[in-house]
């Protein structure tokens, strides 16, 4: 998990070095720094897809998160989510859709992957949940360095591999329950499930 | 305001991308009205981006950003074009069902519950996706479910002995809850439900209704 700490960390009310430079491909098009995006982003994604079983897949996938990033970059505000946090929801939309044509469902089917997953919302200004959107993922990159390694087996196949709940346990042969309570007990260090208290 | 939302690990499924797509629409609908599990899947949405930022990372080749680029090049106004159909958005809600939920082709099951049943909506999916309507003040039978039923409220509200159900609340039933949902309030009570399995009835009707009483 050292890859963890070699990140740029945020500064406390601080752009990263990622989401200022999404920033520049949005406000100006700046393709240095989308090639810098694509540089670091780019291989993340293709593992995705490849852990995903796309293997086949992999290099169409990087193609169209990117593509996607562009398209959109200009709608892009670091107040509400780190470059980090915006692409993987890209990446993950696009897995979704991309699955979704080789099915050919997507053309049966009058809503489509974007009503479904995208997180709506885009125009909360509150400088609440701005400051927590902030907060949430230089907490997460804290706290997940301190996990067991047992937790962070099952949030990676989650997060990575698709797989259900269900699965891992199956994968791993241990009970549906044992998976469970991995995940909550990573959740509430990563204080996930504390917030459930404040409803 | 909600008061009953989906669980942690179900909201974590959804941050993964990994559940059905009648499934992720009870979510979404839901994040639409609530700020609290909007912020919790946005955590989830960091945790996802630094799983993958702390994975393996394979190497791309070397002609890719070119071909991006020609791409990006070939239409030079997709920004715009992203951002118009953006603003053309409906809800999925409204896509999938138009604009009044009252006007669908309801079929009446007996007295005070109606159904509709939209699973093929979802072309692909084994799970039955229902729309049911309880009218106003009606009781629906008494019933458990022998797989697990997810439900959001869509209009109106309705209570059982667990408490009240209101507007975008979301509530997974299963095998232990028995219940007798009333409609409360002065509107309808309309839900989506996905179901995994049919419901049995527990009072004295022997015929498999519907989804409040599936």
């Amino acid at each position: 998990m050292s890859t963890l700490d070699q990140k740029p960390a945020r500064a406390e009310g601080r752009k990263d070095p990622w989401s200022q430079l999404l920033e520049k491909v949005g406000k100006n098009q700046d393709r240095q720094a989308y090639h810098a995006l694509f540089e670091h982003f780019g291989p993340q994604i293709k593992y995705y897809a490849m852990a995903n079983g796309m293997a086949s897949h992999a290099e169409e996938l990087v193609q169209e998160v990117f593509v996607s990033i562009w398209r959109r970059s200009c709608l892009y505000d670091w107040r509400k989510a780190a470059a980090s946090t915006w692409i993987f929801t890209i990446a993950r939309n696009q897995r979704i859709d991309m699955l979704r044509k080789m099915k050919r469902t997507s053309a049966e089917m009058p809503v489509e992957t974007e009503d479904l997953w995208q997180i709506p919302g885009d125009n909360e200004d509150e400088p609440v949940t701005s400051l927590h959107r902030l907060m949430s993922e230089r907490r997460v990159r804290e706290s997940l360095s301190h996990l067991p390694e047992e937790q962070i087996t099952v949030i990676a196949k989650v997060y990575m591999e698709s797989k259900s709940h269900q699965m891992v346990a199956d994968e791993l042969n241990i009970p549906l329950g044992t998976v469970k309570s991995r995940v909550r007990l990573a959740l509430n260090k990563l204080k996930v499930i504390l917030q459930d208290q404040n409803v | 305001m909600t008061r009953h939302h989906p669980d942690t690990l179900t909201l974590m499924e959804f941050s993964a991308g990994n559940l059905s797509e009648p499934h992720a629409l009870c979510i979404r609908l839901h994040l639409d009205q609530c700020p609290h599990c909007r912020s919790r899947v946005d955590t989830l949405d960091s945790l996802g981006a630094v799983m993958m930022e702390s994975q393996p990372q394979v190497g791309v080749s070397s002609d890719m950003f070119d071909a991006i680029l020609s791409r990006i090049d070939s239409e030079p106004d997709m920004t715009e074009t992203y951002i118009s159909t953006q603003a053309k958005r409906m809800s999925p809600l409204q896509k999938l069902l138009g604009d009044d939920l009252n006007a669908l082709p309801w079929k009446r099951q007996l007295g005070d519950v109606s159904v509709l049943d939209i699973s093929e909506r979802f072309p692909g999916q084994n799970e039955q996706v229902v729309l049911q309507k309880l009218a106003a003040g009606g009781k629906a039978p008494a019933h458990t479910h022998r797989g697990s039923e997810t439900t959001i409220v869509l209009q109106g509200a309705f209570s059982d002995q667990k408490g009240v159900f209101n507007q975008w609340d979301f509530v997974v039933l299963n095998q232990e809850d028995e219940h007798k949902p009333v409609a409360v309030g002065c509107e309808d009570c309309i839900t989506l439900s996905v179901l995994s399995a049919p419901v049995k009835l527990t009072g004295t009707f022997t015929r498999l209704l519907n989804p409040f009483i599936r």
